[in-house]
């Protein structure tokens, strides 16, 4: 396995300069973010909290029926802790008003349609608080695509998008997060039972040193394979990435013209910024 | 000769030159105020870095009217600053302008545009070709631009042409986060120590802070001496003005105790450079 250990005391001033710099050249001083009480989001709540102070940040926590009730409560024990704002938004009704009608609903339709939900609200809530809107996506997730297009990946910011889960982990041990909230089962809650490891058909610990060795040291698959990994994993955690790489550009336009937006139109983020 | 010299890490906004040249404005009222004879920028102090499509719609030619409030000030304090130069050969450099007494003393274009990776600059900036020396009242300066700083050769040249001190002004991304410091900050600073102790230079590296697009600049600017000291630390993520007072009798001393510029030759370089590029077609 490969040594995931970062400094996180750098990383953690890197990050909060990061958050404090973006959002502030971005004309705002505060920012919205879905919290689930999973730790990715528990960890850019605490995050958000230090670069912007906790009147700046507003939690808002968006449960659906099935969701998981710990979930819930490790969200609010965290929004008590750090002391920042927050809003519970029940998604049932809203959601059910749509669902109900739908005969065939699948489990990945319906975890897209809630995912979705969330981001409609997260959005409409960050005008009226005049925030931009945190994202929690890390770089397992990125890589992989490994999250709802348009729904959780949709956000102003990536702040700890350059972070393995491996490395989530052991930065919420640095960040002091409570263990109980470390040690739950990574999932994406939409629907019961779910959990990542299970879905992706191999542990983090695996699939992130599949990653580092694929993306980070340009090692091929015939290399990772002889150090040990199975065939079947590496190329189900690497066939993700090029089968979800759509969710990480922008759509294709089909250029005639001398100047085509995402292609040779080439303005950056951060202009005037 | 003793010099103060200013070290400017500023966080420029990315495109927004009137703003920037504010801000360069500023600090040099503070350096002046500070009693420094010389304040440096970094790289593209005046325009900011990433600017992809951008960089044409900020480009100007050294003589622009726009740089007079800054040539103004060079009455009091010599200054060098970075911007996206509009050469008068129709094409775009990535450069650093020195100037003294209100007028230009020198522009050096950067050599090496990295292109790879997270760097697109030959994609919109045409490559410089000159290492010069240029002598200001303080003594032999040289300036260098980021990428520049890594390939050893370059130094050698201001070397060669006795500069005192360098100017090697960065906008270097922060990468490497497993040390104690970042890993770009270490590579620097081992590079720096290096040279400042084989050619028994000066140089004074000034790297930007800030973020443009998800890049980190790390800032880390500082001088490194013949002797091996760095002064003026400025520390990292932060914009910072830093004081050095430097004194060139150093490079004197070291050249007595270590005597290696009296030992080089020139003509056993250039010998054997041409060889080598006769063998290799010219080729790296």
């Amino acid at each position: 396995m490969e040594n995931f250990r970062l400094n996180y005391e750098l990383v953690k001033k890197f990050i909060i300069e990061f958050i404090k710099e973006e959002v502030h050249s971005n004309g705002f001083n505060r920012c919205v973010l879905g919290l689930s009480g999973g730790l990715d989001s528990v960890l850019v709540a605490y995050l958000s909290k230090e670069a912007l102070g906790k009147e700046n940040v507003k939690a808002i926590i968006m449960p659906y029926k099935t969701s998981n009730p710990a979930s819930k409560e490790d969200a609010l024990a965290t929004v008590t802790h750090l002391g920042i704002l927050h809003e519970t938004i029940d998604i049932t009704k809203i959601s059910d008003a749509y669902l109900k009608r739908e005969k065939e609903m699948t489990n990945i339709r319906m975890g897209n349609f809630l995912a979705r939900v969330r981001m409609s609200i997260l959005f409409d809530k960050s005008r009226e608080f005049k925030a931009l809107v945190m994202g929690t996506s890390n770089k397992s997730e990125l890589i992989l695509g490994y999250s709802t297009w348009h729904g959780d990946m949709a956000a102003s910011l990536y702040p700890i998008g350059d972070l393995y889960k491996t490395q989530i982990f052991e930065f919420a041990q640095f960040m002091q997060i409570p263990e109980k909230i470390i040690a739950k089962k990574p999932s994406a809650d939409l629907w019961p039972g779910q959990t990542d490891e299970k879905e992706l058909g191999a542990k983090y610990i695996q699939i992130d040193s599949i990653l580092t060795f694929y993306v980070d040291q340009r090692k091929t698959i015939d290399e990772i394979i002889a150090m040990g990994y199975s065939q079947k994993i590496v190329e189900n955690v690497l066939n993700r990435i090029k089968k979800n790489q759509f969710k990480k550009t922008l759509p294709p336009v089909a250029k005639f013209s001398p100047r085509t937006f995402g292609l040779d139109f080439l303005y950056p983020h951060d202009l005037g910024k | 000769m003793k010099i103060k010299i200013a070290l400017a890490q500023i966080n420029p906004l990315l495109g927004d030159i009137e703003k920037n040249r504010e801000k360069h404005l500023e600090f040099i009222e503070k350096a002046i105020e500070n009693n420094a004879q010389i304040i440096v920028f970094p790289e593209l102090s005046i325009t900011g870095y990433r600017l992809k499509d951008f960089t044409m719609e900020v480009a100007l030619p050294a003589d622009s009217n726009f740089f007079n409030p800054i040539l103004k000030q060079s009455k009091k304090i010599d200054i060098a600053f970075g911007f996206v130069e509009r050469g008068k050969d129709k094409n775009i450099y990535n450069s650093a302008m020195y100037v003294e007494n209100q007028s230009i003393k020198s522009v050096y274009r950067k050599i090496y545009l990295p292109t790879h990776g997270m760097f697109q600059e030959l994609r919109f900036m045409g490559r410089g070709e000159k290492v010069t020396t240029f002598k200001t009242r303080y003594g032999n300066f040289s300036m260098l631009i980021c990428r520049d700083l890594f390939h050893p050769s370059l130094l050698f040249l201001t070397y060669a042409q006795k500069t005192d001190v360098v100017l090697g002004m960065s906008s270097m991304p922060l990468r490497g986060v497993t040390g104690e410091k970042p890993a770009i900050q270490e590579t620097v600073e081992k590079a720096i120590d290096t040279y400042t102790n084989f050619f028994s230079q000066f140089i004074v590296f000034v790297n930007r802070v800030g973020f443009e697009d998800g890049l980190g600049f790390y800032g880390g600017s500082f001088v490194g001496t013949p002797l091996g000291k760095k002064l003026a630390f400025a520390g990292i993520l932060q914009e910072k003005l830093t004081f050095a007072t430097i004194d060139l009798e150093e490079i004197y001393k070291k050249r007595q105790l270590f005597p290696l510029a009296r030992e080089e030759d020139l003509n056993i370089v250039q010998n054997n450079l041409s060889r080598i590029l006769e063998e290799n077609y010219g080729k790296f």
